[in-house]
């Protein structure tokens, strides 16, 4: 048999500028698709890497065998004894099914079907080369590319995420000829955009990589970030100070450029009087600059990233310190405007804001939070904080008529708490008031301290009544409130918070506070959805604490609405399915559920069992029962499923000696009723049934 | 250095060199250069489409009664459209910066995603603001949909915020400084406009009048429809858009009333775009004297 050969396969998407959130899913998504097009068709490389650049979506796989196993190919024909006769010579129907397939009538043979024997035509099929398969391999794959926003240009015929501009594609050192999108692959690519000029030959990975680099591309989105932090801390360090680890930020700009370059500038130091949040927005939301910071505080200069390797004539560091100069005075004008007029006295301005169309203005919003932060302040058992969450709520939204929040709008409550904090405000009302929207996003943190927390809840729950009280729900993708947000953030708040309480009665508070009218369905019918919408998002977050499905599933089948207690079951139930007894105890709920159904049997008679191990089970289960209840009751969960565990072995003797469907029907309904109220027992912690458990070898 | 009209001049020559059609501003107030019908009306259709002009743009409740150093409630723009859009659009744009004498390898320049899309226009498109050394200059968008019509082909449309680039390249701290030409200012052309403009947009204009231009303005748009006067049924659109831009500034816009003004304009562009499409159909039909049989 033939060795196989192997060779290298690096293939370039150029288009225009991919935008940064995107780029990364782009990158991986080619190189899974490339590989699976490839397997399908029986090549698979010794090693497949992406790379990416704003500007390129790169593939190498190393190792790509460079042709298709040869295979024999095996057409079934007529029966053999329409083929052959009594000789085993071939009949006229046989020599006609050898014209038929082309092969020499030596070739025909007799195979074992499920029809009998049948007279089958076999041959041997070449195996494609590798540069055919990659022909229509790739632009399959390419087509199959999904993106959150596709566009048209030129004709209007192809789609992409950006135009596509360029094709590379080389196999061992060839052109690998293929088209994609309407583009034809070449040998050629083009460097940096402004750093380099026209278009270069490429022959192989390395040879690739080194003309980029030296091209001034860098390909490597990872050795970008390195290489950004890196300078950009030596540069901090110049100035006297460092700059703060922002992850995300970083992999944005690394995302943003070809040539990853850092500049430092600086900003007049008068600025450094604004409130903090206000300049460092600034730099790295509006401006995507580092700040840098000494152990004093803030200091006046800031890293650029610039898609350049230096800046000798400092144009870059001047343009940058002009824009941001320009937008922190801009900021400042906002600032001192705003703080001529009180958080209060800006109260009426809600009134012409709006909410929602028919959920009304932020006034009427104001109204529902003060009385809603305060239930919840109350629910939670902290009415100690009720003056202080009254008093957040009241002018909680008073920072929309803000000039700076206008402006920034990412700092709506972070302006309203620093304003609030300049007129006095305590502590805690300026803080609930800055928290007030933590956290923004599943990777932010809740807000610091109870009052705020009870605030962001407040404001959440409020929201999530009003929209799906009148039918605002979200839809696939679609989700224009952010109340997929909402509600995640309110349960990261509740599950990480002490306040183990059913949430039901207080959404079905927050419901009843919105106008009569404005509902467009019972709330009965609302709070269901609710509680399935909820669901959801605490799967989501138990997913993220690296909870498995099936452990979710089992704790949200048995109450939804308690969200920090479902948080302590999920945690309780994957420390104890550790356990050795767990496997059988999930095997033996599997088959209660099987056999008991739907029958509600009502409690067993302990005269009717007839068997050593039904009174043992029963034995077992009587005496488990009540401390089963007292562990799950203090919510001692761990210890709870492990005593329900300790019955694991004679369920296990019950189901091997005990035929539960037995002839006599009162033995076998009270063997049923014993099983009921096993499970009973059972699922007041989880439904063991959901979990999964894998199969024995 | 680099005035205010010497900037508008530079790129009307590299445009012109570049195949662009240089139009005039339109003789009607409007809150963009894409809502110019050499841009919103020709992006429609098959025919190619080259080109380049100036327009003031007006956003009543972007002014600030001359103080604000970076914020104006007219400002100018030079907005280029190309259709369809050529393979080395972004190369083009970045030869007219060099025409202004920048040296792109010089400088820091970034095309980063921002999207686009004008609800009154039932427009959107695809793109990137352009940002150079941290300031961004430029708007480019692919034109997807106008009128609430896919296009094909597609249009590139590319604006330049004027006043920002000047006051950029001057390096100076306020809009009012940057030199209109040699010897007078921006601030010493336009100041009091603004300064009125604010003042008439926020204080004094009167909103039954402006209530009243834009009923009945919407109204004429219609007739001017059914009349098959496509293009003055567009103005009077424009005339709409205008009056509720006012209204808008002046208060005078609850958030209700908003969404319903916003789609009554939007019903009328996308009512003009319609019938422009048809009538550039019909003569695209009557030139290429198609086969019987084509359909």
């Amino acid at each position: 048999m033939r060795a196989v050969k192997r060779q290298d396969f690096l293939l370039e998407i150029r288009t225009e500028e991919i935008p940064a959130p995107v780029l990364g899913a782009a990158r991986e998504d080619l190189k899974t698709r490339v590989t699976e097009e490839l397997a399908e068709q029986g090549l698979v490389p010794e090693s497949a890497e992406s790379l990416a650049t704003p500007r390129r979506l790169i593939v190498i796989l190393r190792g790509l065998p460079d042709k298709q196993e040869d295979k024999l190919s095996e057409v079934l024909g007529p029966p053999a004894s329409v083929a052959f006769d009594a000789e085993g010579k071939l009949t006229r129907a046989g020599e006609g099914f050898a014209r038929a397939q082309k092969v020499d009538p030596s070739e025909l043979v007799v195979v074992e079907t499920p029809r009998g024997k049948t007279a089958a035509a076999r041959r041997s099929v070449a195996g494609r080369t590798a540069a055919e398969v990659l022909a229509e391999a790739v632009p399959r794959a390419v087509s199959t590319l999904t993106f959150p926003k596709t566009m048209r240009w030129g004709s209007g015929e192809r789609v992409f995420v950006r135009p596509i501009r360029g094709l590379l594609a080389i196999l061992g050192g060839q052109v690998a000829p293929m088209e994609v999108l309407g583009v034809p692959s070449s040998a050629f690519t083009s460097g940096h955009r402004v750093l380099s000029d026209g278009e270069f030959a490429v022959s192989g990975v390395e040879d690739y990589l080194g003309k980029l680099r030296s091209h001034g591309v860098e390909p490597d989105g990872e050795a970008r970030r390195v290489l950004i932090l890196d300078a950009a801390r030596q540069l901090a360090r110049e100035a006297g100070g460092s700059i703060e680890s922002d992850a995300d930020l970083a992999a944005t700009l690394a995302d943003l450029v070809e040539c990853p370059g850092v500049v430092r500038g600086s900003f007049a130091e008068e600025f450094l009087e604004l409130p903090e949040e206000i300049t460092t927005t600034a730099m790295r939301t509006h401006q995507k600059y580092l700040p840098v910071r000494s152990t004093s505080g803030l200091l006046p200069h800031f890293v650029a990233v610039m898609d350049n390797r230096e800046d000798p004539k400092g144009f870059i560091a001047r343009g940058n310190e002009w824009v941001l100069n320009a937008r922190l005075a801009d900021a400042r004008f906002f600032y001192d405007d705003d703080v001529r007029q009180s958080l209060e006295s800006r109260l009426p301005e809600l009134a012409r804001l709006s909410f929602h169309e028919r959920l009304g203005d932020y006034a009427g919003k104001t109204e529902r939070l003060e009385k809603l932060s305060e239930s919840i302040a109350r629910a939670v058992g902290r009415a100690d904080l009720a003056p202080a969450v009254r008093a957040a709520a009241r002018l909680a939204k008073t920072d929309l008529t803000t000039k700076m929040v206008r402006e920034f709008t990412d700092l709506q409550g972070v302006v309203g708490g620093i304003y609030a904090r300049r007129e006095g405000y305590p502590d805690p009302v300026w803080k609930a008031i800055y928290d007030q929207y933590r956290p923004a996003s599943a990777s932010d943190d809740p807000p610091r301290e109870a009052p705020g927390a009870i605030l962001s809840l407040a404001d959440r729950l409020d929201t999530l009544a009003g929209f799906f009280q009148i039918g605002l729900v979200p839809t696939g993708s679609k989700d224009p409130y952010g109340l997929r947000r909402a509600a995640y953030g309110a349960v990261a708040i509740i599950a990480e918070s002490a306040w183990r309480l059913d949430w039901r009665p207080v959404v079905a508070g927050a419901l009843a506070l919105h106008p009569q009218g404005v509902a467009t369905q019972a709330s009965e019918e609302t709070l269901v959805e609710l509680q399935a919408f909820f669901a959801e998002r605490l799967r989501n977050f138990l997913e993220r604490r690296g909870h498995s499905y099936d452990e979710i599933s089992a704790v949200l089948s048995v109450d939804v609405w308690n969200f920090a207690d479902v948080a302590d079951r999920a945690a309780a139930l994957s420390e104890a399915r550790k356990g050795t007894d767990f496997r059988s105890l999930i095997l033996a709920s599997k088959r209660i559920r099987n056999i008991v159904g739907d029958e509600r049997p009502g409690p067993p008679s302990p005269e009717l069992y007839r068997e050593d191990a039904e009174r043992q089970l029963a034995g077992d289960f009587l005496q488990a029962r009540p401390v089963i209840g007292r562990l799950a009751s203090s919510r001692r969960y761990r210890e709870g499923l492990e005593m329900i565990a300790s019955i694991a072995p004679s369920l296990d003797r019950f189901f091997v000696e005990v035929l539960v469907n037995c002839p006599e029907e009162e033995l076998r309904r009270n063997r049923l009723a014993l099983l009921a109220s096993i499970q009973e027992e059972f699922s007041r912690l989880a439904d063991f049934s959901e979990i999964v458990v894998e199969k024995d070898r | 250095m680099l005035t205010l009209q010497r900037l508008i001049a530079e790129l009307s020559a590299f445009w012109e060199g570049e195949g662009c059609l240089i139009e005039q501003p339109y003789d009607m107030p409007m809150g963009a250069g894409t809502m110019h019908p050499a841009t919103f009306l020709r992006v429609l259709g098959p025919e190619p489409w080259r080109c380049a002009y100036v327009q003031p743009s007006r956003r009543p409740a972007d002014a600030r009664y001359g103080e604000n150093p970076f914020r104006l409630g007219k400002h100018l723009q030079l907005q280029v459209v190309l259709k369809p859009s050529p393979e080395d659009v972004q190369n083009m744009y970045l030869r007219s910066l060099e025409r202004l004498g920048i040296v792109p390898s010089e400088h820091d320049i970034r095309f980063e995603e921002d999207n686009w899309e004008s609800p009154t226009l039932g427009a959107w498109g695809v793109g990137w603001q352009v940002v150079m050394d941290g300031m961004e200059i430029t708007q480019f968008t692919y034109f997807q949909q106008a009128g609430g019509i896919d296009l094909a082909p597609i249009t590139a449309e590319i604006t330049y915020g004027l006043e920002r680039i000047a006051m950029f390249l001057e390096k100076v701290n306020s809009i009012y400084d940057v030199m209109w030409n040699e010897t007078l200012s921006y601030g010493q052309v336009r100041r009091q406009d603004e300064v009125e403009l604010s003042r008439y947009g926020f204080e004094v204009a009167d909103v039954d009048f402006h209530t009243l231009l834009f009923e009945r303005n919407e109204a004429e748009a219609k007739r001017a429809l059914e009349a098959g006067c496509v293009r003055p049924a567009y103005e009077a659109a424009l005339a709409c858009s205008h009056a509720f831009n006012i209204l808008d500034a002046r208060g005078a816009v609850s958030a209700t009333d908003r969404v319903g003004l916003i789609r009554r304009v939007r019903d009328l562009a996308c009512a003009c775009a319609r019938a422009y499409l048809a009538e550039r159909l019909a003569v695209a039909s009557e030139t290429t004297q198609p086969e019987p049989a084509a359909v």
